[in-house]
């Protein structure tokens, strides 16, 4: 009987892996040999039109940290990718709830459609709009500003506003998904457990603090990790929005992305612009564990 | 060896051979196919030029195909720098200064023997033009033509301010400014006295930044024995740097948020600004009302040469992209560029009167002072990421209160200064003082 399970398990397990090895395989290709080639060339000083290309050990990441550009790209991107996670994390999460327990609303495909919306629109033209109500001289932002009898703001040329700026559009585009995401947790929350709590007397506010926030516990880490992977990665937006008429991102809010592509296909020099590929890597994967920490439930993995 | 399953009993292997015979057979019956030439640019007003080049060389090739793909220099180099070293690039290109770094890697072939000719001969082009398509003593490329620059002013704004001429150096620019800026109630400017670069992409604020810092006797890189040093950190620099502090900062005669360059020209929202000739065209097409001059700078023009390169390995698709880089070169393709499109061409041997008669603008980057200086990029691989890293701080700085001060701007561009020639010395391009 024995013997008659370990074939069994035998088996099962070989046709696992021969079905899992087309998608091995091909992940192997797209993902796991450009991680490691990155890595590799990071400790090169590999020029992408020059013949030698010498072995420098961990230079490239020395002459990063006393690079400016660098950093103020990675100030900016982890200040950006911070306000994005900061504004769609909860106000999904608050429009997700109001959507789910008004279901009966004749809006709620309204309004599920409507905030999902930006998430599907393509980014540059999204981008452009935004481009265009930030527009200091003609953007709608600063004649409402004006209705109010408020100044007229230069919203992408003063450095702190030109960030809240790009903060604004990402977590506009972010929200849609992060609702989304949500919804699905809400509707997988047994309903017994809220008749249960009201039964007890729990008001709104408590149902949601105490049941539908640490049911959602896996989607709240899904979500901020998404989230959080996205907004390190942001480059269309910022280089479409903070363009000035020249067609190109000025340095106000230059971000992590743009600054390894022009070291890499301006400056040609791909191992410097890998080392801020390994970088952005081990920052993403050092705040995606701390978020597994912080969301974990005591007693699951 | 008899293929088990053969009936005729002949040897398997001549079987390939007798199919491949046949398919060579009727191939050589089917029609030849369309060659196709594909030619890249980083100035997408260049398109109908080759075009018409491109229409030209159908003629005497009727299955020729051209596709003329340009997109924005900034991105046209990006796709110079991946294509080239993987051998997919176009048959002909554009390039500037850049141009060193694929000829240094043998990323380029060099010319033919017509081609080489023709550029040699002293007749057709400047020394500077020659040299800027040789390197170690061979050519490899075709000199077109070439971004100079000149004052443009808006003829009417200098008029109500009771300006009667451009100014003469570049200290009389500020007052120029302040008198032309138009403001609101509040005293905002509203129209720019002159529209400086102030923000931007990549390297375009370094350059005229270097535009203006040359006008006051200075240079943003030096040579010395074939090296370069940054050159800014001095007196010339420091009355350059200040002039942006000045009208940004304290006349606020322009401002970042403002408008800028060829399109605030057009649109009448500042009165004047330095570009190359290449507005002329423009303002043709969407402002053709506009009552505007042109003027030689004060000391003298950058020039950066534009050539063509055909990257295509040698043979008959690389001889036909090099008939169509002669092509354009035809005195009539380069008289319809200038009268159509603006840019200068380097081709010295042909007639431009009649289009600069017909179109006075041009005059200011044609009859300059015989003392007129000019310089260019350096042509070293590093030219870029100076100017680029340069303007990150410049952006910064003319926005920057704390920058008014001599000792401040000093210390300022002392700190740029050094990161410029530590490029230079990562590179092995710094010279010795």
């Amino acid at each position: 009987m024995r013997e008659l399970a370990g074939t069994w398990h035998r088996k099962g397990f070989t046709f696992a892996i021969l079905a899992l090895l087309p998608a091995l395989i091909i992940y192997t290709l797209v993902r796991f040999i450009p991680i490691i080639e990155t890595l590799r060339l990071s400790l090169f000083q590999w020029n992408l039109i020059s013949r030698r290309k010498p072995f420098i050990g961990l230079d490239n990441f020395r002459e990063l940290f006393t690079d400016s550009l660098f950093l103020e790209a990675l100030r900016n991107t982890t200040i950006i990718a911070f306000g994005v996670l900061a504004i769609t994390v909860p106000l999904g999460l608050v429009l997700a709830a109001l959507i789910h327990h008004r279901t009966r609303s004749r809006f709620a495909g309204f309004y599920e459609t409507s905030i999902f919306i930006p998430h599907v629109v393509s980014l540059v033209p999204a981008a452009m709009a935004w481009k265009w109500i930030f527009d200091a001289r003609l953007g709608p932002l600063n004649t409402l500003l004006g209705f109010f009898g408020l100044p007229p703001q230069a919203w992408l040329f003063d450095p702190v506003l030109a960030i809240i700026c790009v903060i604004v559009l990402c977590s506009w585009q972010a929200l849609g998904y992060a609702v989304l995401i949500f919804l699905v947790g809400f509707k997988n929350i047994p309903q017994s457990l809220y008749e249960a709590a009201r039964l007890d007397g729990a008001s709104a506010l408590q149902c949601f603090r105490h049941i539908s926030i640490p049911q959602l516990k896996p989607v709240l880490l899904y979500v901020s990790v998404i989230t959080l992977i996205a907004a390190f990665n942001i480059y269309a937006q910022v280089f479409v929005l903070a363009s000035d008429s020249q067609g190109a991102p000025g340095r106000l809010v230059r971000v992590l992305v743009l600054d390894m592509l022009e070291n890499s296909f301006r400056n040609y020099r791909v191992g410097y612009a890998a080392a801020e590929a390994v970088i952005l890597l081990a920052i993403v994967l050092a705040l995606t564990a701390i978020q597994f920490r912080v969301f974990r439930e005591k007693g699951r993995p | 060896m008899t293929f088990a399953g053969s009936t005729s009993g002949k040897p398997a292997r001549k079987r390939p051979i007798l199919a491949i015979t046949a398919a060579a057979f009727f191939a050589s019956m089917l029609p030849a196919q369309a060659e196709k030439l594909t030619i890249w640019g980083g100035w997408p007003e260049m398109e109908p030029f080759y075009k018409r080049v491109g229409e030209q060389l159908k003629k005497k090739y009727p299955d020729l195909e051209v596709s003329v793909e340009l997109i924005a220099l900034r991105e046209h180099e990006k796709r110079n720098a991946l294509a080239l070293p993987s051998g997919a690039a176009a048959d002909v290109i554009e390039m500037e200064v850049e141009a060193t770094r694929y000829l240094e890697g043998g990323l380029v072939p060099a010319a033919p023997d017509n081609v080489v000719k023709f550029v040699k001969d002293g007749k057709h082009f400047d020394k500077f033009f020659q040299d800027s398509v040789t390197f170690e003593d061979k050519i490899y490329g075709v000199p077109l033509f070439r971004g100079q620059t000149a004052l443009y002013y808006n003829t009417d704004m200098y008029a109500k301010a009771g300006l009667s001429g451009a100014p003469k150096t570049m200290e009389d620019y500020t007052p120029y400014a302040e008198k032309l800026t138009q403001r609101d109630a509040q005293g905002k400017p509203t129209v720019s006295g002159w529209s400086l670069r102030l923000s931007g992409g990549g390297q375009g604020v370094a350059e005229k930044f270097w535009i203006n810092l040359f006008q006051f006797g200075g240079n943003l890189l030096e040579e010395k024995d074939g090296k370069w040093k940054a050159a800014f950190a001095n007196e010339a620099g420091r009355k350059a740097f200040k002039q942006y502090v000045e009208n940004v900062q304290v006349l606020k005669t322009v401002s970042p948020e403002m408008k800028a360059d060829a399109e605030a020209f057009e649109l009448e929202q500042t009165a004047m600004f330095i570009r190359e000739s290449w507005v002329i065209g423009d303002i043709a097409k969407k402002s053709p009302n506009l009552k505007y001059a042109t003027a030689p700078l004060p000391r003298g023009s950058i020039v950066i040469p534009v050539n063509l390169y055909v990257p295509t390995k040698p043979g008959k698709k690389a001889d036909l992209a090099w008939e169509y880089v002669l092509q354009a070169n035809e005195p009539e393709n380069l008289q319809w560029l200038l009268d159509n499109i603006g840019w200068l061409p380097n081709r010295k041997d042909v007639d431009y009167s009649a289009i600069i008669a017909k179109t006075p603008a041009f005059g200011a980057f044609v009859n300059f002072p015989s003392d007129y200086k000019f310089f260019s990029l350096p042509a070293i691989a590093p030219a870029s990421e100076i100017l680029t890293r340069v303007a990150a701080r410049l952006v910064d700085g003319y926005t920057n209160p704390k920058l008014q001060s001599d000792a401040a701007i000093d210390a300022f561009l002392k700190e740029a200064a050094a990161e410029v020639d530590t490029i230079l010395k990562r590179e092995g391009l710094l010279a010795t003082p």
